[in-house]
């Protein structure tokens, strides 16, 4: 199948990485309770946009990719900070951190 | 990369290490030595004629004792904790510069273990990978002392790194390069004929802000308040034994080797001797290897001065407050960083060039 | 051999990624987490852009992820805190995920195409890099530093102690 000659031939395979990597990271931002833990795959999900650019700027042979990638990691790590500070007030508020007992917005 | 340059690279890694690891031994008695010497007793000296023997008794010790492991713990994180600490603390030694280059069997090899282009970066970013250590140590302990100490740690160390970088960076802009290669090959010779050419006389502050922020980095008195004895019994590393407990203590003097390192090759000139520079040397000695060995114990003697005011520094002064700890990062070395780099770029600009 | 390393630094990466969203410990999906950011490190290496990994190590892995165990320390979890999901949305999410990573790879292969192979660095250095951030991206990095000074007045607004009422 051309997808898999496309998986397995050097050229695409970095594609192949990051995408995987946003997937993994989307899955966990999906799938768990855990606030912390939604914040990591977030943090995945943006480093694959990362490597995506940085590939982006082999391709184009200039440097603005990498420029784009020290502005991502700057705000990534700015938005973990403001992230966990929420994160400390629901714990203050309801001492979990479980995302399924925070329903005071739902019907 | 040819299979022998593989060859020399991994027997320079190995040959630096171990270097840097006997370094450990030294600062155990040179400490207990100073120690004693400063609060005016006698210090060890049963074991070998002055005590010479001390660590060969130490290190016995620590291997012979029982190795105890507490019950309600992550075995895993507790067993890795000391060994994460250890690890960054190894790593770093790779991009100092010890000398210039050896000329062995034909080839020319820089006593070096790794030349990379931005070797300052590098080395400030494994520096901070040695907070992991004591985080999860303090946390595997299932110890509310050890969980607070090293909490305390790894706030005062994740602190300082911000202070040693704005000094970094001011070096950074005088120098015009992250290679901390380039660097020492810039500090040749003198300046304004009476100087030699070091970096802490082009950055005076910059030198004393990481003077402090290494200190506070190392977790050395005045700063030591997480490992202090009398306030939280020993920190975060209170349950842990025999090797576990030699493998932290490594890692602290490691790090004080490292530091050490890093402000002589940043601030004092590397291998170079104060004011001859080294085509001069090079003529009178004829050999290239002979100046190699003079480099070599140039830097040796520049780290050592650093490592015994070190000592002296820990046996003299009185420990920080935790909240004097922090209000001096955030509230003075910070600041006086970024004024530093300003009066720096001011004065670069001004002066046009260096 | 380039190419062997760039694999096995890759798979190491997602492997480490797949350990952080599946880990039932949090104190082991940020180890994980760091792990998958060194991998990241060494891809970036491999491929020529030595300031980025350095700064991907010195932010990422030395910062970002020490704040989260800070986090997870203070907020000292003592049992599993966490309910296992419904399998129906793992199921739903998992389809959904793989079908949007399929859509996305046959984009990418399309409007990207192939990467030049990894004998030619990237021009990564830190004299194009700063080049570009002073000169074109100048706004952006103004509006950046401003964006910062609001983001720690924030923080410092959202982490206060509660007040309590004086008597």
């Amino acid at each position: 199948m051309i997808l898999a000659e496309k998986l397995t031939s050097m050229a695409y395979w970095s594609h192949f990485v990051s995408i995987a990597l946003f997937a993994l990271g989307l899955l966990g931002f999906l799938t768990r309770r855990n606030a912390l833990i939604v914040l990591m795959s977030l943090e995945l999900m943006l480093n694959a946009v990362n490597l995506l650019l940085v590939q982006i700027s082999m391709r184009t042979g200039t440097s603005e990719g990498i420029v784009l990638v020290v502005f991502v990691i700057t705000v990534a790590a700015a938005e973990v900070a403001v992230g966990l500070g929420i994160i400390l007030n629901l714990y203050r508020m309801k001492k979990t951190v479980d995302l399924g007992s925070f329903r005071n917005l739902s019907g | 990369m040819t299979l022998i340059d593989f060859i020399i690279a991994a027997l320079k890694a190995i040959v630096i290490l171990v270097a840097v690891i006997q370094v450990v031994p030294v600062m155990i008695y040179v400490e207990r030595k100073v120690a004693a010497l400063i609060q005016d007793r006698p210090g060890p000296n049963r074991v070998g004629p002055f005590g010479l023997l001390q660590p060969v008794a130490d290190a016995l010790k620590f291997l012979l004792k029982e190795d105890p492991i507490p019950h309600y713990t992550n075995r895993l994180l507790y067993t890795l904790a000391p060994f994460l600490s250890l690890i960054p603390a190894c790593l770093v030694i790779a991009a100092l510069p010890i000398a210039d280059k050896a000329v062995l069997f034909g080839r020319e090899i820089t006593i070096q273990i790794a030349d990379l282009d931005v070797s300052l970066i590098y080395v400030l970013a494994i520096g901070s990978l040695g907070v992991y250590g004591i985080l999860f140590g303090g946390w595997a302990s299932n110890n509310k002392f050890s969980l607070i100490g090293s909490l305390r740690s790894a706030s005062q160390m994740v602190s300082y790194e911000l202070p040693l970088g704005l000094a970094a960076v001011g070096a950074v802009m005088v120098f015009g390069t992250f290679s901390l290669r380039e660097m020492v090959i810039q500090q040749e010779g003198t300046l304004l004929g009476i100087l030699p050419n070091w970096g802490v006389f082009y950055q005076p502050i910059g030198f004393l802000i990481f003077l402090v922020a290494s200190f506070a980095e190392t977790n050395r008195l005045p700063f030591d308040l997480p490992e202090s004895e009398a306030e939280l019994v020993a920190g975060f590393h209170t349950e842990y034994g025999s090797m576990k407990f030699a493998t932290f203590f490594m890692a602290e003097y490691m790090n004080l080797a490292t530091m050490s390192g890093l402000m002589t090759v940043i601030y004092f000139g590397g291998w170079h001797l104060p004011w001859v520079s080294d085509a001069k040397l090079l003529e009178i000695l004829g050999s290239q290897n002979l100046l190699c060995i003079i480099q070599v114990a140039t830097y040796i003697f520049k780290v050592s001065v650093f490592m015994f005011l070190y000592v002296l520094i820990r046996w003299t002064l009185p420990r920080f407050r935790f909240d004097q700890l922090l209000t001096l990062s955030w509230g003075s070395l910070i600041p006086i960083g970024l004024i530093n780099i300003v009066v720096s770029a001011v004065l670069m600009y001004v002066l046009g060039g260096k | 051999m380039k190419e062997a390393v760039f694999t096995f630094f890759s798979l190491f990466t997602l492997l480490t990624a797949a350990g952080v969203i599946l880990s039932r410990n949090i104190i082991y999906s940020a180890f994980n987490l760091v792990l998958c950011f060194f991998g990241l490190a060494s891809l970036y290496l491999l491929w020529g852009a030595t300031f980025l990994s350095m700064i991907q190590i010195l932010i990422y892995a030395g910062a970002i992820v020490v704040l989260f165990v800070f986090v997870v320390m203070l907020l000292n979890f003592e049992k599993p805190t966490e309910q296992k999901t419904r399998f129906s949305i793992i199921v739903l999410s998992s389809a959904g995920v793989w079908t949007l990573a399929l859509i996305l790879l046959r984009v990418l292969s399309k409007s990207l195409g192939e990467i030049p192979s990894l004998e030619t660095p990237a021009k990564a250095s830190v004299r194009t890099i700063s080049k570009l951030l002073f000169s074109q991206y100048l706004w952006p990095f103004e509006v950046l530093t401003v964006f910062l000074l609001a983001l720690i007045v924030g923080i410092f607004v959202l982490a206060r102690p509660e007040k309590e009422e004086t008597p």
